[in-house]
């Protein structure tokens, strides 16, 4: 079991988060706190391995408790916290402190469970909250493996591993995951020196793939390629960088 | 004007007729035993007199300089130029009592009647000029100002207009989705939640986005998008969406919530009367220098709206219209048309214009 902890200074908004909870499976909430004192007393005393955290609470705010919780040697491991929110204004500065999500209120089921489902991912796989409030990765790669935005008036903090593939358009670029596209202003370049080109392949000037939903590469009737996604999705490739995507294959 | 300035003016006046009187008397050989430093220490004198008086005088006249009628000219105004003149030449033959040069000894009485003699016409004819000078500015700056409010008066009365029209639109909408909502919660409560997290991201950009009229196309759509998925929702998949922009255009400038009421009137009025296959698509493409908008719905035609629909569509089409036209007077164009098959065209042209600062937009790369 995930043991979690919830801070708000609303009980309705503690009660609605502790309902939507019971639906998932693995979290046991094992305590509750309304100020930032209460909760930082109840981490030290429970040690969750995630919280939910909001930010606009009397006294110290959420920001507060996570640096409180980071500095303090006696909190090992750190909790994932995932940020409640009314406002979506703080989401840089929770993704700069790792954060798992930011949610804003109010938020669906659906949307919980994308977060929680995360959390449960990062807490199985044995995986520590990145420590410190420092953005200097302590991973040591250069490349980003999230990525913040806003879309649709939705915060989204987007692994990496989950976009499928981007596509150029003028001065912005598409994101396409599983069920969504985004519209980012991004250019390609930026884009492209921001991903790991283990992960990510250029196969058009104005489209880079994600290797890992690579299925083929195909040689189309007309003589030109096509880089085929494990979803049967189809992107078209230039010849220029087809021996890229060679190197690649061969690997594989 | 300021007063150094005036002054200052009047003393080069006299400066210029001081060389004019050298240069005369030299080329005339004139034996007038007169030094160069005399001579332009009087006519400067005499005009800085001249210019500090008649400063005072306006400054004291103040607004009357506009006003004052004829009569008030006759009666008034031309006896103070008289005294005026009369004035400054008594200080100034004070100040030169060596003057006239190569005259027999005066009085002071003797020396003020001869230099009143020569010199009241010339100081007259300053005042007059200076005057009506004065008369001519003051009603171009009136004509200015008044010209100045009006334009200020039309922007303003122009805000105020697409404020009230903008206005006019997010209540309809909000209540309406408020209503679907509240019918939701007593059927389905993880729909009616949905609806309400879609609303909450609508009127969160919508709030984050303020009084601004002008937005780009990239944050209207982001709002279309977001309101087509609710609609999509509340007519589970029965209607299929179509979008195709051109994609240098997402940094166009649009009104802000221009599109939403006319695909609001396609759903209430054209998809809503088909239990199956509808299918709404909105097209925005360049045309030269203008952008061209299209929403097409598929349904019963415009002939069947209006006879049971009694005219509901226009409210909101109207207001579109409105807007397009305080925004971008003649140099736009708003078109309903009825197409095959019961489809209805609505088509919006206006200018294409480009913010010059791209929207900030949050995005943050880490770990």
């Amino acid at each position: 079991m995930i043991h979690t902890v919830l801070a708000d200074d609303e009980v309705l908004a503690r009660q609605k988060l502790r309902q939507l909870l019971r639906n998932e499976p693995e979290i046991d909430v094992v305590g509750e706190g309304a100020t930032a004192i209460e909760t930082i007393e109840l981490v030290r005393a429970t040690k969750p391995q995630l919280l939910f955290l909001d930010i606009q609470m009397p006294g110290m705010d959420g920001f507060d408790v996570a640096t409180e919780l980071c500095s303090d040697t006696n909190v090992m491991p750190k909790p994932h916290i995932i940020f409640t929110t009314a406002h979506d204004q703080y989401a840089l500065r929770a993704f700069e402190i790792h954060a798992m999500d930011y949610l804003l209120k109010p938020f669906t089921q659906e949307r919980l469970s994308s977060a929680v489902d995360r959390a449960r991912k990062e807490i199985l796989l044995g995986n520590q909250q990145p420590a410190g409030n420092s953005a200097t990765g302590q991973t040591g790669s250069r490349y980003t493996t999230r990525i913040v935005f806003k879309s649709r008036g939705r915060i989204v903090f987007l692994p990496v591993s989950d976009i499928r593939w981007i596509s150029a358009e003028e001065n912005y670029v598409r994101i396409c995951t599983q069920n969504e596209t985004h519209l980012l202003r991004e250019t390609m370049a930026r884009l492209e020196e921001k991903l790991d080109p283990d992960m990510f392949l250029r196969v058009h000037r104005s489209s880079i793939v994600n290797l890992q939903h690579v299925k083929e590469v195909r040689t189309e009737a007309d003589g030109e390629y096509a880089v085929v996604l494990v979803n049967g999705e189809k992107l078209t490739m230039s010849r220029g960088y087809r021996s890229r995507i060679n190197g690649w294959l061969t690997h594989s | 004007m300021h007063p150094v300035v005036f002054v200052g003016a009047f003393t080069l006046l006299g400066l210029l007729f001081a060389l004019q009187e050298w240069v005369s008397i030299h080329s005339w050989n004139s034996h007038i035993p007169i030094t160069f430093q005399l001579l332009i220490a009087a006519w400067c004198v005499h005009y800085f007199l001249l210019g500090t008086i008649f400063w005072l005088l306006w400054r004291w006249l103040g607004h009357h300089i506009q006003t004052a009628s004829l009569m008030c000219m006759a009666t008034r105004i031309l006896p103070l130029s008289l005294a005026a003149s009369v004035f400054e030449e008594m200080i100034w033959v004070a100040v030169f009592p060596q003057l006239p040069i190569g005259m027999p000894r005066m009085t002071y009485w003797h020396r003020l009647a001869f230099h009143l003699d020569s010199d009241t016409v010339d100081s007259l004819v300053m005042f007059w000029a200076v005057f009506f000078l004065l008369r001519g500015i003051g009603y171009y700056q009136l004509y200015r100002e008044t010209a100045y409010a009006a334009v200020q008066l039309e922007t303003q009365f122009a805000n105020a207009q697409l404020r009230a029209l903008r206005m006019q639109l997010n209540p309809h909408f909000l209540f309406n989705t408020m209503n679907s909502i509240s019918s939701l919660m007593q059927t389905d409560i993880a729909a009616a939640d949905k609806m309400l997290e879609q609303l909450s991201s609508l009127l969160r950009i919508t709030l984050e986005r303020g009084d601004v009229q002008l937005i780009p196309l990239s944050d209207e759509m982001e709002f279309i998008e977001m309101y087509l998925a609710m609609q999509d929702r509340r007519f589970s998949g029965r209607v299929r969406q179509e979008v195709y922009i051109e994609p240098d255009l997402y940094d166009a400038l649009v009104p802000a919530m221009i599109l939403q009421p006319i695909i609001e009137n396609a759903y209430t009025h054209g998809l809503s009367r088909l239990d199956r296959d509808g299918l709404i698509a909105i097209d925005v493409r360049r045309n030269d220098a203008m952008l061209s908008i299209s929403v097409i719905n598929s349904g019963r035609g415009l002939h069947l709206e209006s006879s049971n629909g009694a005219g509901r569509r226009g409210v909101g089409l109207a207001n579109v219209k409105d807007r397009l036209r305080l925004h971008y007077g003649n140099g736009q164009a708003f078109t309903i048309e009825e197409l095959a098959h019961g489809k209805v065209r609505v088509a919006l042209t206006l200018p294409l214009q480009f913010s010059e600062r791209p929207t900030r937009q949050l995005t943050g790369y880490g770990v």
